[in-house]
């Protein structure tokens, strides 16, 4: 039981905070309450997401682990409808569906991971060269392709990431693993040429933002003013110059980490990084814990694209990783991704109740 | 195969992962620490450096009166309409703005600063007010007033007062340091560009806060542009302008001053531009018209401008032999009408001959064949030590930019610049004020005036005092005296006695009977590019003079017909108002 309400408590609190971050960072703040204000939305996302959290609390995450073929599937379906179908946003990228409601890409995180839990485990007598690398590689790719068609980089990377972390976790040999890594460093520079004019910027705006602050710099040179000007405790609570007056782009989305700082100061983000810590440990710690293969997976692999959403997005706000449009978990507004973390961490916080009293071996 | 060792395995992989997030989760805190703890203050310098913008206004310029207190330039507001980029749809703005204003509008999306483009210049009143009602739905768009200047004199005084214009690159490149901006006005010409220090102002600024879309949020400090100083002229606007008017539709150039403190009253230049137009900025081609045209009215013709001065320039030859005694005043000449000297006839301009005349008469009637005479009794060198005593070739010390000095030339000069010899041919020319020799009207003015003050001479200025932005006086301009020509008094009186008969009974007789003693003379200068210039200068009353004045009718033939009847005008006119 300790484990799983330190998991509850920690995510209600993110959560909690994420709806005062994007509050404090509305550009239509004197709505109020309802569904013109972002922070309204939110709110509401929230209560959708719990009550979502609750029936996967306590339904049988076994049922949706078997029918991980058929989110797959889905998943796949809603990918290509939005190619075909789908809504183009502020940049001009096809991400949406059903009049810019729902994000498919965010969807197909959690349908993978629940395909590749349940498609490891199944396998899990021959994990060798041909189930792990090739298959779970095409299964992976092919969601992760259709995404960066959209484009949408920074999902198509988690769900790369999605894939590496199963290698690693499937017990693929540590040298193999290297091998690969050399594989796609080697790749890294073709790669280039197939980047989008915009994103190619964003790379080498993330080497150099001073370079054209203005321009392609802008982002990454105002969200770090936005943090550095918080200081330690932070210019007070609505009241940070770069988010008020809008200097900081994406600020209730990608950059809300830099607005809540420029407000809450050190302390503030210290708080947010510290309960991410506290999550990922939980969120290790069940799947240490978990009494079955596919849990153990499912857990690990949640926790992997946790830790790389979290770093990538702290990391970009701070000039520390490139821009990748990644938001971060539960905090960011965008309803889609906030309901798929709040499944998979509704599914985790069932391992753990399942897990409870197992005690599992101590492990670190 | 599954075993407990693969299982194993994966634990041991799932550890591992924690391992690397907690070296994340260190290495994220690290930089948190290091961006809003550590670089605080350079990134919260940062952060004001965003949002706060300073908007420099055009310094104001002072005005500039006329001696009566009229005002002849002044500062008017103006209006242009701005964009600040990034705010708004750009294009939507543009469409509705030709509907605000009713008509197509070519805008002009000159660049004026980082962000900030300009749509249209100097707006009517009507369009501010449909933009100032429909600004709700005019994004970004901007109304801006900036100073201009205002000429109420115009031609007739432009030569004096000048203009304005933008900064060159050069002079900013020059100026920079003082606080010139690449928008502002400089003088060019005239009162405006000699007293540039004294009537640009201290230009205003308005620190605003702005927010990401250049919208002002609110005004932080202000501080509006301001001029420090104004200027009153010696010129008599009226005086000026009657001058003007009077050389009708020839070109030429009136002086008109005072000689006992060297205030200028008038000064005309013909042709002449209108200073608005240039200081509102003209297009290549016009500007091209304006300096190509063959009488170029850029040219201050007073100071700018070099003639032969013909007979006016008996005058100084006169003094000369006098007071070197190589005439006695009561010595008489025979003019048969015509001078002969080796194999050669040098005509008197009266072909018939003036018979005998006395030096006075000789004077009065302009007789050429006295002065060859009298010029080869001084020979060229005394001749030439004369005419620097009265200033000719040196600086004439005017306070308007671009004076020159004429050309007076010597037996040493011809050598080295023509590469000739001094013939006594050169001497009689230059003793009738004909050959080579060159002058300003200012420099046959000073000389005219120096014979009226009787051997002094001031230096000659528009500047009268200088005000405050309250208008009380700050300084005002004292009589500069520049030089004493001593000579003996018989040679002034002799010399003045001849010029008062030259309205009397000589070639002046056009300004026969005003009410007051004039002393002038005439002088007809023959030149190359077509009928003779009309030279008439004096000064009266002639025992106390306080007026002197000079005129030069371009192209105006003998200087008893066009050059005194506009001088007779212009005396007339004074008489009248300024007696």
């Amino acid at each position: 039981m300790r484990r799983e309400r330190l998991l509850f408590v920690v995510t209600l609190l993110l959560c909690l905070l994420g709806v005062f971050a994007v509050y404090s960072a509305d550009p239509q703040r004197e709505e109020g309450f309802g569904t013109k204000s972002f922070f309204g939305r939110q709110l509401f996302w929230n209560v959708v997401g719990w009550g979502l959290f609750g029936v996967f609390r306590f339904s049988d995450h076994k049922w949706f682990l078997k029918r991980g073929w058929l989110w797959y599937l889905l998943s796949l379906l809603a990918l290509g409808a939005v190619l075909l179908f789908g809504e183009s946003d502020e940049t001009g990228a096809k991400r949406w569906l059903f009049s810019r409601s729902v994000q498919p890409s965010e969807f197909s995180k959690l349908a993978l991971l629940l395909f590749l839990s349940f498609y490891l485990s199944q396998n899990r007598d021959n994990l060798g060269f041909w189930n792990l690398l090739v298959k779970s590689g095409f299964f992976s790719l092919i969601p992760a392709f259709l995404v960066f068609l959209q484009p949408d980089l920074g999902t198509a990377l988690v769900l790369g990431v999605l894939w590496f972390g199963t290698l690693f976790v499937g017990g693929w040999q540590g040298k193999k693993i290297g091998f690969l890594l050399g594989i796609f460093a080697s790749l890294l520079p073709p790669f280039w040429f197939f980047l989008k004019d915009y994103q190619k910027r964003r790379i080498l705006a993330f080497l150099d933002p001073w370079q054209d602050p203005l321009g392609s710099g802008y982002n990454v040179v105002q969200s770090q003013i936005a943090i550095g000007a918080g200081g330690l405790v932070g210019q007070g609570w609505l009241s940070g110059k770069q988010t008020q007056l809008r200097f900081l782009p994406a600020r209730y989305t990608d950059f809300i980490f830099a607005s809540w700082c420029e407000q809450l100061g050190f302390l503030g983000g210290i708080t947010i990084i510290v309960l991410f810590g506290i999550l990922f440990w939980v969120v290790l710690d069940v799947a240490q814990r978990a009494k079955s293969l596919e849990d153990r997976l499912f857990a690990a692999l949640f926790g992997i694209i946790l830790l790389f959403q979290v770093s990538v997005n702290i990391g970009m706000n701070m000039g520390i990783a490139p821009v990748t449009g990644i938001p971060l978990p539960f905090v960011s507004y965008g309803g889609s991704s906030l309901l798929v973390n709040l499944v998979c961490t509704g599914i985790v916080a069932r391992i753990a109740s399942e897990a409870e009293g197992e005690g599992g071996k101590r492990w670190i | 195969m599954w075993n407990e060792r693969m299982e194993e395995k994966i634990r041991w992989r799932v550890s591992f992962v924690f391992w690397i997030g907690l070296a994340l989760f260190l290495l994220l805190s690290a930089r948190l620490w290091y961006l809003s703890v550590l670089r605080e203050e350079w990134y919260r310098e940062r952060s004001e450096r965003n949002r706060i913008r300073v908007v420099f206004q055009q310094a104001l310029r002072g005005s500039i009166y006329d001696r009566n207190g009229l005002c002849l330039v002044e500062d008017v507001p103006r209006f242009r309409l701005l964009f600040l980029v990034g705010s708004g749809d750009r294009e939507a703005v543009l469409h509705r703005l030709q509907e605000v204003l009713g008509r197509d509008i070519v805008f002009s999306f000159r660049e004026r600063a980082a962000g900030e483009v300009v749509l249209l210049e100097d707006m009517t009143l009507e369009d501010v007010v449909k933009v100032e009602e429909n600004k709700s739905s005019l994004p970004g768009v901007l109304i801006e007033a900036y100073p201009a200047r205002n000429y109420r004199g115009k031609e007739d005084i432009a030569p004096v007062v000048g203009y304005v214009g933008k900064i060159s690159a050069e002079e900013l490149e020059a100026l920079g340091r003082v606080g010139y901006r690449v928008e502002d006005r400089i003088g060019k010409s005239g009162v405006e560009a000699f007293y540039e220090n004294l009537l640009r102002g201290d230009e205003g600024y308005r620190r605003v806060e702005v927010n990401a879309l250049g919208q002002v949020v609110r005004v932080l400090d202000f501080r509006p542009p301001r001029f420090r100083y104004s200027l009153q002229l010696t010129v008599d606007w009226e005086l000026q302008k009657e001058c003007y008017e009077a050389l009708g539709k020839r070109n030429g150039a009136v002086i008109v001053g005072n000689p006992s403190t060297g205030e200028i009253l008038a000064l005309v230049s013909k042709p002449s531009f209108d200073p608005n137009i240039l200081s509102r900025g003209v297009s290549a081609k016009e500007w091209l018209d304006l300096v190509q045209e063959r009488s170029n009215p850029l040219v201050t013709r007073p100071t700018q401008a070099v003639y032969p001065p013909g007979s006016l320039f008996k005058i100084l030859v006169a003094l000369a032999a006098l007071e070197e005694g190589v005439v006695g005043p009561g010595e008489s000449f025979f003019c048969p009408g015509y001078f002969e000297y080796g194999d050669r006839r040098y005509p008197c301009w009266q072909r018939s001959g003036h018979g005998r005349v006395s030096f006075e008469e000789a004077i009065a009637k302009s007789c050429n064949v006295t002065f060859y005479t009298l010029g080869l009794r001084l020979g060229p060198e005394r001749i030439a030590r004369y005419a620097q005593m009265f200033g000719f070739g040196g600086d004439p010390h005017i306070d308007l930019l671009g004076a020159k000095s004429g050309l007076f030339p010597t037996p040493e000069w011809k050598r080295q610049a023509v590469k000739v010899m001094w013939y006594p041919g050169d001497t009689l020319n230059l003793s009738i004020g004909q050959g080579y020799l060159l002058v300003t009207p200012l420099e046959m003015y000073l000389l005219l005036s120096t014979v009226a003050t009787r051997g002094k001479l001031y230096d000659p200025h528009v500047l009268l005092r200088v005000l405050d932005e309250k208008g009380s006086v700050v300084r005002e301009v004292k009589p500069f005296l520049r030089r004493n020509v001593a000579l003996r008094s018989q040679t002034w009186d002799t010399v003045i006695r001849g010029m008062e008969k030259v309205v009397t009974q000589g070639t002046g007789y056009n300004c026969r009977g005003l009410a007051t003693k004039l002393a002038a003379k005439t002088g007809t200068a023959q030149n190359p590019h077509g009928k003779e210039h009309s030279w008439f200068g004096g000064f009266f009353p002639s025992d106390r003079p306080r007026f002197v004045f000079l005129v030069l009718v371009e192209h105006g033939g003998d200087g008893s017909g066009e050059a005194a009847l506009v001088a007779r005008r212009i005396v007339e006119w004074i008489l009248t108002n300024r007696g």
